[in-house]
């Protein structure tokens, strides 16, 4: 996965600066508050002790692998699902006891979970009926919604005649027009096609900052979470691993387990530091992400890194081709480093079993 | 999900929750006449009292010693297994061939498997009694025009439970695979296809078994008397002692819940596969 | 093998199941077709004419179509109840119920009328019981009420049978989808549930009512031939003891099938324009 995104992030981290989020200054105020949620299923924590703040029109990821209880977080912000302790706050109010009708939160789930008795205008005006909206109004604000998710045309169709991505848009503005207080998508991509994802993928985030939306969206696909987030919360074993923007959590992973899921990191013990890095940590272990080795020819040719540590010399063992990034491993002094290069294109190819030289781009380098 | 439960019981408030309320009395009324026909079928005597004076296996155990019954169970017995082994024979090929090589074969049987469940019994015994009274196939009378007739009334049970076997794996490829290792076409199908179709025959077998040994309108209005049949029997012998026909009649219905278990229970072993696709 | 080939040597295969498929279930229909307007040695509607005229066979029309239609209602109420109430229960205790359900649906015909008498009947253990309380005193199981009660119970399970699959076909997200766009549980069985299962319980009410006016074993083991129906009328033209008169009968069949039809019809129409099934 880092695969597609690897240079951009090698751009980023050498340039240095955060990136600008205005979401998340420090003067505004917190509107979904999480304290101390846990839930379990029987004998098995689902999550344990969540707490988190997110601010108004801020569009956070819950990223995690399956069963890291991202989804069950969801629903129990939804009220889908009952909590054994803990709070939820939106907006100044308590909502931890209410039902969902009360809660006044927008829900996308993954299979779309149209009501296949009604007409696309009906699914989305469902909710507007229900709070005894005048049908005027109604009719406005669901034809507003439609244009809105671009499905104006389709409006008179039954589920069953849309595509997938249609019937996850139709779930969108449903969701949308009754302007919820938070809007929650589990999982809303994972059933489509990637085409049909990746335009999806685009057109949720220009919704959600078109419309200040603050929203909760849990996904597995690291790529979804780095390109939509303004902040990701990574989940594991039911517990917030790491809360930072998409740059942070992919470049300064907090730790072993944030480092696993992130990407392909090179594990360092003590002797490869001191070997790639000239550093000496005592007992740690580093982490460094492929694309933070640099590979230079013997004969000097290549690039170095901004703050290269010692030169090591190795042998390409194996060459894979990820698409736009080509990934060498080296065996370098008793070392098995994954170095991730650009696919600049066949020139700069170089062979399994050939000489390299490795440096490590010391900065990059992260404590575990 | 458990939690939904947690917040239905609690919207309830502790007591029963609504759905038994429902569910109780349907059930019980479902169970109270077999209920109590086991109960007569066990007891001793069963006067004008709420229950019975005492318990006894003695009326199941007799039914065993009474020659009548033997004989309409023998008879009902050589009916219904021939007209299984009958359809099998029939249906077989047709439901392997509509699978394997005529589509519109399947397309037609999906159509023609729904004219028994269509049609009355007793419409069918209209039009049976006066094509077989007489003429060059005077069938009326004997056990055969139950057996033929049977072979096409279990077609939507023996049909439908083959040809979802035959649908649970590729017997095309199999058919293909098989030749072109060298066997021929009968090989290929008895020796590789059929083995694979075991659970669906057995399915087939049980289910039609069930059905046709409970059947009544047309061994009363075709055969009646002259061939006394189970379901005969037991209409024969209604209004004699009810100890006796209690008996007879839980013995029947064990019977076939018997066999629609190991046709049922069967198809629960197989389901799995079936449910992921 | 050469598929798509029409005419091969395996169509013969085809053959034995196409003639006893013929001889025993098409050609009794054809048959019956035929001789409902066969009168002596020409052709005719006499014998519809002759049902029209009387008041007797008009009876058994109107009783057959009284007690399937209230016995599939009454039925369709039920099972439906039932279902919600299976929807809510848990594995183990659902496994069994269904099983049971089953096992219900499998008793039919003459044991399911002994068993009424055992239960209901005039000395029946039920009948007793309550006439110990003072209730059910002019009770009698061989009466309309009687007819009904028990039609309509082996009506319930299959009923239940027909839309199991219906109910479990309604998937959770869509009450979950409802709640947060503020439907309560009455509003989601009033705009979501029951307009999704409508087709399904169409569909059931049709089965059952074929179901209740084919049905003739039950009834003859009952009360032989002295409740007038459609079925029983049939059966007693071609089986009685004196006065045979199968051309009749053939176009009380007809009558019979043609209603079926007609309730089919009348379902086809009611569910058009609502294919929207996922």
């Amino acid at each position: 996965m880092t695969t597609t995104h690897a240079p951009q992030n090698l751009v980023t981290s050498i340039s240095d600066t955060p990136v600008p989020s205005p979401t998340t200054s420090d003067n505004a105020p917190n509107y979904l508050r999480l304290r101390g949620l846990s839930k379990s299923f029987g004998d098995t924590p689902v999550f344990q002790n969540i707490d988190a703040d997110i601010v108004q029109g801020e569009f956070v990821t819950l990223l995690g692998p399956s069963g890291c209880g991202k989804s069950t977080l969801l629903r129990a912000i939804a009220g889908l699902t009952d909590i054994d302790a803990g709070e939820i706050e939106v907006d100044g109010e308590i909502i931890t006891r209410l039902p969902p009708q009360k809660r006044d939160i927008g829900m996308v789930f993954q299979h779309y979970a149209l009501f296949p008795n009604m007409s696309v205008r009906d699914n989305v005006a469902f909710g507007l009926r229900m709070r005894r909206v005048a049908p005027r109004s109604r009719r406005e604000r669901v034809e507003e919604t439609l244009a809105l998710v671009e499905l104006g045309d389709h409006a008179h169709k039954y589920p069953h005649q849309l595509s997938g991505g249609q019937r996850q848009r139709v779930a969108l503005a449903r969701s949308l027009v009754t302007r919820p207080r938070i809007l929650l998508m589990d999982e809303p991509l994972s059933a489509l096609d990637a085409k049909i994802r990746q335009h999806l993928r685009d057109q949720i985030r220009e919704i959600q900052q078109q419309l200040a939306l603050t929203t909760l969206f849990v996904t597995h696909d690291q790529e979804e979470a780095l390109m939509l987030s303004d902040r990701i919360f990574l989940m594991g074993q039911g517990r917030i691993l790491q809360q930072s923007d998409a740059e942070s959590l992919y470049t300064r992973p907090a730790s072993a387990e944030v480092a696993e899921f992130v990407g392909a990191y090179n594990r360092l013990d003590a002797r490869a530091a001191r070997r790639l890095l000239g550093q000496h940590v005592d007992g740690r272990k580093l982490a460094l992400r492929p694309e933070a080795l640099y590979l230079m020819e013997e004969n000097g040719q290549g690039y170095l890194p901004p703050n290269p540590g010692p030169a090591c010399t190795g042998l390409i063992v194996k060459r894979q081709l990820l698409g736009n990034v080509i990934r060498y491993r080296v065996d370098c002094d008793g070392m098995t480093l994954n170095v991730d290069t650009l696919n600049r294109g066949r020139r700069f190819l170089r062979p399994e079993g050939s000489q390299v030289v490795v440096y490590a781009d010391v900065d990059e380098a992260r404590v575990l | 999900m458990s939690s939904n439960a947690d917040r239905r019981r609690s919207a309830t408030g502790g007591g029963l929750p609504l759905h038994w309320w429902i569910l109780a009395p349907i059930f019980v009324s479902l169970s109270l006449p077999l209920a109590a026909t086991l109960l007569y079928a066990l007891a001793t005597r069963w006067g004008a009292t709420l229950l019975p004076d005492g318990l006894t296996l003695d009326w199941m155990l007799r039914l065993w010693h009474t020659p009548r019954f033997l004989e309409a169970f023998g008879r009902s017995m050589f009916v219904v297994a021939s007209s299984l082994l009958l359809s099998l024979v029939l249906i077989l090929p047709v439901a392997f061939l509509a699978r394997t090589r005529f589509p519109w074969l399947e397309r037609w049987m999906d159509v023609l498997v729904l004219t028994p469940f269509a049609v009355p019994p007793v419409v069918s015994s209209v039009g049976l009694l006066q094509l077989y009274a007489g003429g060059p196939l005077p069938l009326v009378g004997t056990p055969w025009i139950l057996i033929f007739t049977y072979v096409s009334i279990a077609l939507p049970f023996m049909y439908r439970s083959l040809i979802n076997s035959l649908r649970g794996f590729d017997a095309a490829e199999l058919m293909d695979a098989a030749q072109l290792l060298g066997a021929s076409p009968l090989v290929a199908f008895l020796r590789v296809v059929l083995p694979n179709m075991r659970l669906g025959i057995r399915i087939a077998v049980f289910l039609s078994f069930s059905f046709l040994i409970g059947e009544f309108v047309f061994a009363n209005l075709l055969v009646g008397t002259r061939f006394e049949t189970l379901q005969i029997y037991l209409f024969n012998v209604r209004r004699e002692s009810g100890h006796f026909t209690s008996a007879l009649v839980i013995t029947l219905f064990l019977f076939i819940l018997i066999l629609t278990w190991l046709g049922n229970g069967r198809s629960e072993v197989a389901a799995p596969k079936d449910r992921n696709r | 093998m050469i598929r798509g080939h029409r005419w091969s040597p395996a169509l013969l295969c085809l053959l034995p199941f196409a003639l006893v498929f013929c001889a025993f279930q098409l050609a009794p229909l054809g048959y019956v077709a035929l001789s409902a307007f066969r009168v002596g040695t020409g052709w005719g509607f006499d014998h519809f004419r002759e049902i029209a005229a009387s008041t007797f066979y008009r009876q058994a029309m109107w009783r057959s179509i009284e007690i399937a239609l209230v016995s599939s209602l009454a039925g369709l109420l039920i099972a439906t109840l039932a279902c919600y109430g299976l929807s809510r229960v848990g594995g183990g205790t659902r496994r069994v119920l269904i099983a049971f359900t089953n096992m219900t649906s499998n008793f039919a015909g003459v044991p399911l009328a002994f068993a009424f008498i055992i239960l209901l009947g005039a000395n029946g253990a039920l009948t007793l019981a309550l006439q110990r309380f003072g209730l059910f005193e002019s009770f009698s199981l061989y009466s309309r009420t009687g007819l009904m009660i028990i039609y309509t119970w082996f009506q319930v399970p299959l009923g239940m049978l027909l839309l199991l699959p219906a109910f479990a076909g309604l998937r959770s997200e869509w009450r979950e989808a409802a709640s947060l766009l503020g439907a309560g549980r009455v509003a989601y069985w009033r705009h979501i549930g029951l307009p999704v299962l409508w087709p399904s319980m169409m569909g059931t009410l049709t089965i059952l009512l074929a179901n209740a006016i084919g049905t003739y074993a039950t009834v003859f083991a009952l009360v032989g031939n002295n409740y007038n129906l459609l079925t029983i009328r049939i059966a007693n033209l071609v089986s009685g003891d004196l006065f045979l008169q199968p051309e009749l009968a053939s176009a009380l069949s007809l009558i019979t099938i043609a209603l079926l039809t007609a309730m089919t019809l009348v379902q086809q129409h009611l569910l058009r324009g609502r294919t929207h099934v996922e």
